[in-house]
């Protein structure tokens, strides 16, 4: 009895530095990995699609997990701070469309280009930056990514284009982008994204007819969560395989709730575009819990019971999680503990965000041309002149 | 407040500028948000909301009863009106079958029915050309662009399409019963974009008229005018004042005229000119311009921006002697340097300023 009490006792001791959780945790097996099916893609104009099996190793899945969460609770911060008053202006937000953010970046590289809309705050986390920052930018603060200035449409990172109010116009953009990973011989792509919504602006058949002519390495990726705004896709489109839309371009139909089944698609699509064929196209079948904006209470248009169904049934966090868990990937436990610490990563980041101090009056004519030397900008009365620096 | 002290400081330069008729100082620069000047009350430097007070015209009972409406059920009940009236109207545009974002179609799909009041998918040059085209055959065309921020994509149908219609078929073809609607200006939170003031993209091109009201009363009376009117018409409408803007306004259509400028106040020393949103702070102005100098202003509000109504202006100009034009839209080639330019080349040299919005006006509360 007392040597086990002994060998116990070394034992924490031992492993004083971590939780006794984490000891008992550590000494369970966990499979380094495990093999899911997924769905099969729809496919147009493509003689194969992306594989129906992949597998997922630990390490993966609890990031995918924790990236995931992340967003989810950012968002929902972001959310509170707004019914708070504390973010004002408009806001976006992309709960739900979780496995969207998070699959496409783990289906391509950092030095890869992606170009977005409005509902962006999910992106910008996964191409590198800090929730801080994002909820610092949506406070309008400093610490934000845009220095404060540009808010919940237009965050920017590396590589990451943003970010853009207006709805369509970042499509010939994206393909711009792809023209010059294509000339830089890089072996660079560029997604594309863009809503149901957009879907039907002409600038997006503009851009396709240019990257498919010239065989650009542009992903486009229609982000379909079945509402542009408040109408139905049934209501806006003729046709809403939007995934056959680009005619000339192949297209695939992917289910965006499901974080495997996009981050197959991405690598297949991303191999695709490398090997020189050209443009594709993907679609995203996703769905968004909040409305359009912080200003939609988004029932007007759909049921609160079409909500909840997609939220018990086809959630992109439960998803993984019931994987992982089921396939003793990880437990329930652990899964709960980096929800813990997620948490508090984002209470750190409002704290942040509330506290910082907003950016100096000095900077508000910053930036409208680039100038060497700075010129003066009238400011909106006639005493106040602001210095333009950039 | 501070804006309107920092106006009002411009003014009595102005005053000060006296007989001499020189262009004298900078331009003053007085949009709804004021910013403090250095070195005044701490120095601290302090933001202030977008303010102004809407103030609303006596009732007018010429045109039979009228009725309580904000701005947007103005435009409904003209809406309504035209519909009744024109069996050939139609309205369509993004999301105004259940009413408009801005709640100005609300209940006319129900009362005219799916074939009239219609949403069309998100693609602003193709509604504004679906537009065209329906008022070529002869039908009305009322389009609604979801906010003036967005017509950009329109902007080649407009300029190149509908207003050169009539010219390049030599009057065989028309498209003068299409009239776009759009909501217009600042309206606090809006940022980039759902702030902007178009309407001098607007004014560089013959063949369209642009329409912009500041209440309820005009709004009604203008929009009719715009929709009966033989040319393409693009109308504005103050997004700040739909709700904020409350008057009695005639259930009955009535119609404003086009080109036709109004004399909102008399007065001797100033004339002072503006449109939408900011005749509302330049009365304001007038109001605390008296009180505290004891200058008499004249406003004047332009109402049609393009064509406008050169002799109103020039009258009151040639009463006063001095001329400040006031507009949210930014400074350089905004619409204040046309009308400055042709007061003057018409009356000569006279003290004048432009009181305007700048790049960085548009900031988010």
């Amino acid at each position: 009895m007392r040597k086990m009490l002994a060998a116990v006792s070394r034992v924490l001791a031992g492993a004083a530095q971590k939780p006794a959780s984490r000891v008992l945790i550590a000494s369970r097996n966990f499979a380094n990995d495990a093999t899911f099916e997924i769905k099969r893609c729809d496919l147009h104009r493509l003689e194969e699609g992306p594989p129906v099996t992949t597998v997922l190793t630990r390490e993966d899945g609890l990031k995918y997990y924790r990236m995931m969460q992340t967003v989810r609770r950012m968002e929902l911060k972001a959310d509170q701070l707004y019914k708070q008053k504390i973010i004002r202006g408009f806001c976006h937000l992309c709960d739900g469309q979780e496995a969207c953010c998070v699959g496409l970046e783990a289906g391509i590289n950092p030095t890869d280009h992606l170009i977005t809309a409005y509902r962006a705050h999910g992106f910008t986390f996964t191409r590198g930056l800090p929730v801080r920052t994002i909820l610092a930018e949506l406070t309008g603060r400093r610490g934000g990514c845009a220095k404060g200035k540009g808010g919940s449409m237009h965050m920017y990172a590396k590589n990451f284009y943003g970010g853009n109010g207006i709805v369509g116009a970042q499509v010939p953009l994206g393909a711009g982008i792809a023209l010059a990973c294509k000339y830089n011989g890089k072996d660079e792509v560029c997604l594309t994204l863009y809503g149901d919504g957009a879907a039907n602006q002409g600038q997006i058949f503009e851009a396709y007819n240019m990257a498919a002519l010239w065989k650009l390495p542009c992903i486009f990726i229609c982000e379909n969560n079945r509402y542009g705004m408040g109408t139905s896709v049934e209501r806006a489109a003729a046709s809403t395989d939007y995934y056959k839309r680009g005619d000339f371009i192949p297209g695939l139909r992917v289910d965006g709730m499901d974080i495997l089944c996009v981050r197959e698609a991405t690598k297949f699509a991303a191999a695709y575009c490398r090997s020189g064929k050209g443009p594709i196209l993907m679609e995203l079948q996703t769905y968004r819990y909040h409305g359009h904006s912080m200003s939609d209470p988004g029932v007007s248009y759909r049921t609160r019971e079409e909500i909840q169904e997609v939220r018990s049934k086809s959630d992109p966090i439960m998803l993984l999680k019931d994987r992982m868990v089921n396939s003793n990937l990880a437990s329930v436990e652990e899964l709960k503990e980096i929800d813990v610490e997620v948490r508090k990563e984002i209470e750190d980041a409002a704290q942040f965000a509330t506290a910082d101090p907003e950016p100096p009056l000095e900077e508000l004519g910053y930036h409208i041309y680039s100038s060497d030397p700075p010129f003066e900008v009238r400011g909106a009365n006639q005493w106040i002149k602001f210095k333009s620096v950039s | 407040m501070a804006a309107v002290a920092s106006r009002t400081a411009g003014l009595l330069r102005l005053r000060a500028a006296g007989a001499e008729r020189r262009w004298c100082g900078p331009r003053c620069a007085g949009l709804v948000q004021g910013f403090l000047p250095p070195g005044g009350e701490g120095a601290a430097q302090k933001r202030r909301v977008a303010h102004f007070t809407f103030q609303p015209d006596p009732e007018s009972l010429q045109y039979g009863q009228t009725q309580k409406m904000n701005l947007f059920q103005s435009i409904t009940s003209a809406l309504d009106n035209s519909l009744a009236k024109d069996p050939t109207a139609v309205i369509f545009g993004e999301d105004v079958a259940f009413g408009g974002v801005f709640r100005c179609t609300v209940g006319l799909r129900d009362k005219y029915g799916k074939d009239r009041v219609f949403n069309t998918p998100l693609c602003e040059q193709g509604i504004v050309g679906f537009g065209i085209g329906i008022a070529v055959t002869g039908a009305t065309a009322i389009a609604e662009i979801q906010f003036a921020d967005y017509i950009f994509p329109a902007f080649d149908q407009i300029v190149n399409e509908a207003a050169k219609y009539r010219y390049r078929s030599g009057d065989l073809f028309n498209c003068g019963s299409l009239t776009i609607r759009a909501p217009w200006g600042c309206v606090g939170h809006g940022a980039l974009y759902h702030s902007q003031s178009p309407e001098a993209f607007f004014a560089h091109c013959p063949g369209i008229k642009v329409v912009i009201p500041r209440s309820p009363f005009q709004a009604k009376g203008l929009l009719l005018s715009c929709i009966e009117d033989k040319n393409p018409c693009i109308f504005f409408e103050p997004k700040i004042l739909y709700r904020a803007a409350v008057e009695q306004v005639p259930v009955e259509p009535y119609k404003i005229p086009l080109s036709q400028a109004e004399v909102i106040q008399e007065g001797s020393d100033v004339t002072l000119v503006a449109w939408g949103t900011q005749v509302h702070v330049i009365r304001e102005v007038a109001s605390m311009a008296r009180e505290k100098l004891g200058v008499s202003c004249e406003i004047i509000d332009l109402r049609t921006i393009v064509p406008w109504d050169v002799d109103t202006v020039c009258k009151s100009v040639v009463k006063t002697g001095r001329l400040l034009i006031s507009h949210e839209a930014p400074l350089t080639g905004g619409f204040a340097s046309e009308i400055s330019s042709t007061v003057q080349t018409y009356l000569g040299e006279y003290p004048r300023r432009h009181c305007t919005g700048t790049p960085c006006s548009e900031k988010r509360v």
